[in-house]
């Protein structure tokens, strides 16, 4: 059908044209964005609704599909209805990466949450603490100050019962440690930047694969909250790896990257953060570094939900120029040759790929990667979401939720020979953890000990 | 036959005659309303949904213009849940004259059609897919219309009034004694009442003491069958619909006149159109592509994103033009908008019957009421008509839909369109202690209101989705025309619900053809594959009349003997998990 042909060649040629469709600039609030052109994607299949793991132990979710074309379709301008059913969605974004018509699910999910959390819920003691929960950052500073103070409250019993009674917090959940020196404290008494390039340079001399002043082995860590107040050992980690291999780092002003916002609809304080972040990883970006994240989420973050939800300057590079710490020393090194013949002194892990890694393509690379190194076997549990999507598990009505979903990933996990878990995600290894009482690493961890 | 209830038959199911048959009847008349198809079946469902302000007629038809405006203020009130307050825009592009934008803006205010000047930005700031390269715009208080809602509020408000209305009931011929017309000759599909699939055909002759031609475009059909001539000028034009709205203000382009010129807001979709050319028979026309490319071409001018945007179908609608003898327009755009009455006692000295023809569905209403008053002055009746005042049903309390209502259960989004829908009529039909899941998910229709829908129109199908939206949205059907079908069980059996089912099922697939690229296709694609072949549609032993050839399928896998024998499993079930060991299996 020639007709049909002709029209096909046009759209071609629009889309390449300068107004072609662009909602996304047009709107100066995030809450009035027009999503509804995106529901022209849908063909109503509902993959989407059989990738959804809340939907799945949740007969009362109604699914992505309506989440998504449906109800952004049904809506008008001016008179958006979210229904609160949005509030059960945990932002895993399984629907996003599932969809084979390229529904921008993430998109309509963020910002039917802030729409929703901004003009329709009531105010309650479950908003504040979604609040709380995301600003995370606030709070583990608060914390960080006096970390031992802060790991005996939160995780004794009768402050957890208040939690849970006054903030609705379940007292099933172990708050994680708060690290006695920050990554950052760490970073600096270890003579920051400058250090960093030192022992690079040494990398490289000894190694004689690049030259000694180098431009192009730079890169600029955003470390987010997690690896910076909790996990200060994966940050450390990612530094000597990097180091070994050359690289310089630097360690840029940064802010939360907004994913627990986005996940409680805080979009208005997500983008205030994401503001200081596209600033100064900018600047970073501009003087020669590549952006890289050692949380899927962050980088998921950096770079889907930014240039998707903010029109801001300089969001698109942010976007272009961010890597997870894994995927860009693959794409940049021989790992497999680096890596040949190494012997490392590790436990066989249990590997969950996070639903945010497996959304940036990226959730077969720890299994790739480790697959010849002699000392650890990585066996991949499955593709089973982990349930706590960030701050969803730490609410209590989403808790018994969060740990159906979870259930399956157990199963694997014990059912794995290996006695520890592994994933790149900070909340999954909570997760992962509370679920089998694992002790859970970071991939990057493995790689240093390979590689040093 | 009562001395004080005069009998009137109104020919034709749309918005004429069904607003003729309301006045009528509020008025007194015994009325019989027949109709060939189901009620919208002519032109009034194949319109655009304009509830003009008049400012398109503003500067070349200034008496049209204002009965639209007036009847535009009064529709607002008296059928509130069949109209939306999109307002409307003029917006001029660089390249149209200015000239002519001026003289709109004078004809507006001489036709007391409120009209506010905007800028390019103020209209962008308003509409923000409106092009960037756009001049200035005029503000008027065009609105959207339902047609299906508005001719079935009628209709249900003439049979409340006492008056007989029958679809699928076509007059094959007039009756005429003594020079005069004294009714019809209907022939019903499947006998009088609501029409049931595989209900036998009946005829029928009713005597009347006045027969009411509001036949549309087929007015000189009708009038042909007492030999009258009734020179009607059927002329077409398109509309393409969109899968979502692009904008939400009706996109008027402010040129004098031109193909392609407006976009209409329309429930969850928006309509593009039209064009206007003359055709020999309302009945058969070709529906060409290029009028469609057109739309899509000319309209992106004013709105970008319609270029890439998903189209869900087309469809075409003629134009029941008329003007009398000798004035020989040429061009069908010159044609008068008006209407006319025809009363041919006078025009053909052949008593008994009134033709009404022309117009809008806009000004159906003055329509309606100019006819019955001129039957009123025949018989003697009341002279003024209510209709201006008396709310339809559905739109009595206009409160519901503002106050904060009851959810029924339901997700947000869709008990307000279900409310936006059923008007004041929300809480008869929503409030049930039956489980009330979503049917149509495109469109939020949910059970209750398809029962309620098939209460009032039998098996058939098309009538359910005017009356709800079912089907109406981006899937066309494929994944509720079945749904939609197994709602007439138990209570019609299961011959007439694949009756009903193939039926509708056609209907959707008609109007899809003239939009299969991109993601229509792939939605046509998906929907073939899901009928034709994982539910076997294309070839269902159960709809041929021989039994199916069971010898045709092998005994299965030879291991599992005894499967087969056990009677059970004679559908070649044999090696499926029947023990519940399958039963973990998630996702299917
Ligand atoms: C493309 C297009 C766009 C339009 N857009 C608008 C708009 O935006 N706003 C607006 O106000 N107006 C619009 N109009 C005009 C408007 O749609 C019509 O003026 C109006 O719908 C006419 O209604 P009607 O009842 O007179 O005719 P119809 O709706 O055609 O009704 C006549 C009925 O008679 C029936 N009939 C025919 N023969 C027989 C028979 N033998 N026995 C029994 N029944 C029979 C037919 O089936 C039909 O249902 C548009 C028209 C077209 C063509
Ligand atoms: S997977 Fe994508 S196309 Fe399919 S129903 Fe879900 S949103 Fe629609
Ligand atoms: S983001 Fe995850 S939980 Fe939310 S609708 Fe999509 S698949 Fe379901």
């Amino acid at each position: 059908m020639s007709d049909t042909e002709s029209r096909d060649s046009r759209e071609v040629e629009q889309s390449d044209t300068e107004d072609g469709y662009e909602p996304r600039d047009i709107f100066g609030t995030t809450t009035e964005m027009d999503l509804r052109s995106g529901a022209d994607n849908c063909t109503k299949v509902g993959t989407c609704d059989a990738e959804c793991p809340v939907a799945e132990v949740d007969d009362d979710f109604p699914g992505p599909q309506f989440q998504g074309p449906e109800q952004w379709r049904l809506s008008s301008k001016g008179d958006v209805e979210i229904d609160d059913s949005v509030t059960k969605c945990s932002n895993c974004l399984r629907c996003d990466s599932g969809c084979p018509s390229g529904v921008p699910f993430s998109e309509m999910h963020n910002t039917a949450r802030a729409k929703y959390v901004l003009e329709d819920q009531p105010l309650s003691i479950k908003k504040i603490r979604n609040r709380i929960l995301a600003n995370y950052r606030t709070s583990a500073w608060l914390a960080s100050k006096l970390p031992r103070t802060a790991n005996f409250f939160m995780n004794n019993g009768i402050v957890r019962w208040l939690m849970e009674k006054t903030m609705k917090i379940p007292s099933e959940r172990e708050f994680p440690e708060f690290a006695t020196q920050t990554f950052r404290e760490w970073w600096a008494e270890r003579g920051g930047e400058a250090t960093s390039k030192e022992r690079a340079q040494e990398a490289r001399a000894q190694r004689g694969d690049a030259p000694v002043h180098s431009d192009e082995k730079r890169v600029a860590y955003f470390h987010g909250c997690y690896s910076n107040y909790n996990t200060t050992q994966v940050a450390k980690s990612m530094v000597r790896a990097y180091e070994s291999l050359g690289y310089e780092i630097t360690v840029p002003k940064q802010k939360c990257s907004g994913t627990p916002m986005f996940a409680n609809g805080r979009v208005d304080d997500a983008r205030r953060h994401a503001k200081v972040n596209v600033e100064h990883l900018g600047d970073a970006i501009e003087d020669g570094y590549d952006v890289i994240c050692t949380c899927s989420s962050c980088s998921l973050a950096l770079r889907q939900e930014y240039p998707d939800l903010f029109d801001l300057d300089g969001i698109d590079e942010l976007a272009a120029h961010t890597y997870d710490a894994l995927e860009y020393l693959r794409i940049h090194e021989d790992l497999e040759a680096e890596l040949e013949g190494a012997t490392v002194d590790a436990p066989d892990v249990a590997y969950h790929a996070p639903c945010h890694s497996r959304n940036q393509g990226l959730g077969r690379q720890a299994v790739e990667l480790f697959a010849d190194v002699d000392g650890v076997a990585v066996t991949d549990v499955g593709d089973s979401c982990s349930g706590i999507s960030g701050t969803y598990g730490w609410k209590a009505e989403k808790y018994e939720t969060s740990m159906a979903i979870g259930e399956e990933m157990f199963e694997h996990m014990e059912a794995v020979d290996a006695e520890t878990g592994m994933t790149e995600c900070p909340t999954c290894a909570m997760q992962m953890e509370h679920g089998t009482g694992y002790e859970i690493m970071h991939p990057i961890e493995v790689l240093e000990t390979a590689l040093t | 036959m009562t001395a004080t209830s005069p009998d009137v038959l109104v020919i034709g199911g749309g918005s004429t005659g069904v607003g003729i048959a309301r006045d009528a009847a509020m008025r007194g008349f015994d009325v019989t309303l027949v109709e060939k198809g189901n009620l919208t079946h002519g032109t009034t469902g194949r319109m655009h949904g304009l509830l003009h302000s008049g400012g398109r007629y503003a500067v070349s038809d200034q008496a049209s213009a204002r009965e639209c405006i007036e009847e535009n203020m009064i529709l607002r009130d008296i059928a509130a849940h069949c109209v939306e307050d999109t307002g409307g825009l003029f917006v001029k592009r660089p390249e149209d004259s200015a000239e002519y934008y001026q003289r709109k803006l004078e004809g507006l205010v001489e036709c007391s059609i409120p009209a506010t000047e905007l800028t390019a930005q103020e209209a962008r700031a308003r509409e923000p897919f409106l092009a960037r390269d756009i001049d200035k715009a005029i503000e008027v208080p065009d609105a959207a219309i339902d047609p299906f809602r508005l001719c079935v509020a009628n209709a249900k408000s003439a049979q409340d009034h006492g008056a007989r209305i029958e679809t699928f009931s076509e007059v094959t011929d007039l009756l005429v004694e003594d020079g005069e017309i004294v009714g019809a000759e209907i022939t019903h599909e499947s006998g009088a009442g609501k029409r049931v699939h595989g209900t036998e055909g009946t005829v029928e002759e009713i005597h009347v003491d006045h027969v009411v031609n509001a036949a549309g475009a087929w007015t000189g059909e009708i009038a042909a069958m007492a030999d009258i001539d009734v020179e009607v000028r059927p002329s077409k034009g398109v509309m393409t619909i969109m899968n979502v709205r692009q904008v939400d203000t009706v996109i008027n382009r402010c040129q004098p006149k031109g193909d392609a010129d407006i976009v209409v807001p329309h429930e969850t979709t928006a309509i593009l159109g039209t064009t206007d050319e003359e055709v020999g028979d309302p009945a058969d026309y070709p529906e060409e592509q290029w009028e469609v490319d057109l739309m899509i071409e000319e309209l992106a001018k004013l709105v970008p994103i319609l270029e890439d945007a998903r189209t869900i179908r087309s469809f075409w609608g003629v134009r029941p033009l008329y003007e009398p003898p000798e004035t020989g327009t040429d061009d069908p755009t010159d044609i008068t908008r008006e209407f006319f009455l025809l009363d041919h006692d006078e025009r053909d000295a052949f008593p008994g019957m009134t033709t009404i023809v022309g117009g809008k569905l806009t000004t159906y209403r003055l329509m309606a009421e100019q006819l019955v008053d001129h039957l009123a002055g025949k018989f003697g009746l009341d002279s003024t008509s209510r209709t201006a005042e008396e709310p339809l049903p559905g739109s009595e309390d206009e409160s519901v839909l503002d106050e904060a209502m009851d959810d029924f259960g339901l997700r947000s989004p869709v008990a307000k369109r279900s409310a936006e829908r059923l008007g004041s009529r929300t809480a008869d039909v929503l409030d049930t202690d039956e489980p009330n899941p979503v049917v149509c998910g495109c469109e939020a229709v949910t059970r209750a209101e398809v029962a309620d829908a098939i209460e009032q129109s039998g098996t058939d199908l098309n009538a359910v989705r005017i009356r709800t939206r079912a089907g109406m949205g981006n899937c066309q059907g494929g994944f509720c025309s079945h749904r939609l079908a197994n709602e007439l069980h138990p209570e019609f059996d299961e011959g007439q619900a694949r009756a009903a089912l193939d039926e509708l099922y056609q209907e959707r697939w008609k109007g899809q053809r003239h939009a299969l690229w991109g993601k229509q296709l792939s939605q046509a694609m998906i929907t073939y594959a899901m009928h034709a072949l994982t539910m076997n549609r294309d070839r269902d032993p159960a709809t041929s009349e021989d039994a199916p050839d069971f010898g045709a399928f092998d005994a299965g896998p030879a291991s599992t003997p005894g499967a087969a024998e056990d009677g059970e499993s004679a559908d070649g079930a044999t090696g499926v998990v029947t023990d519940g060991s399958g039963g973990d299996r998630r996702g299917d």
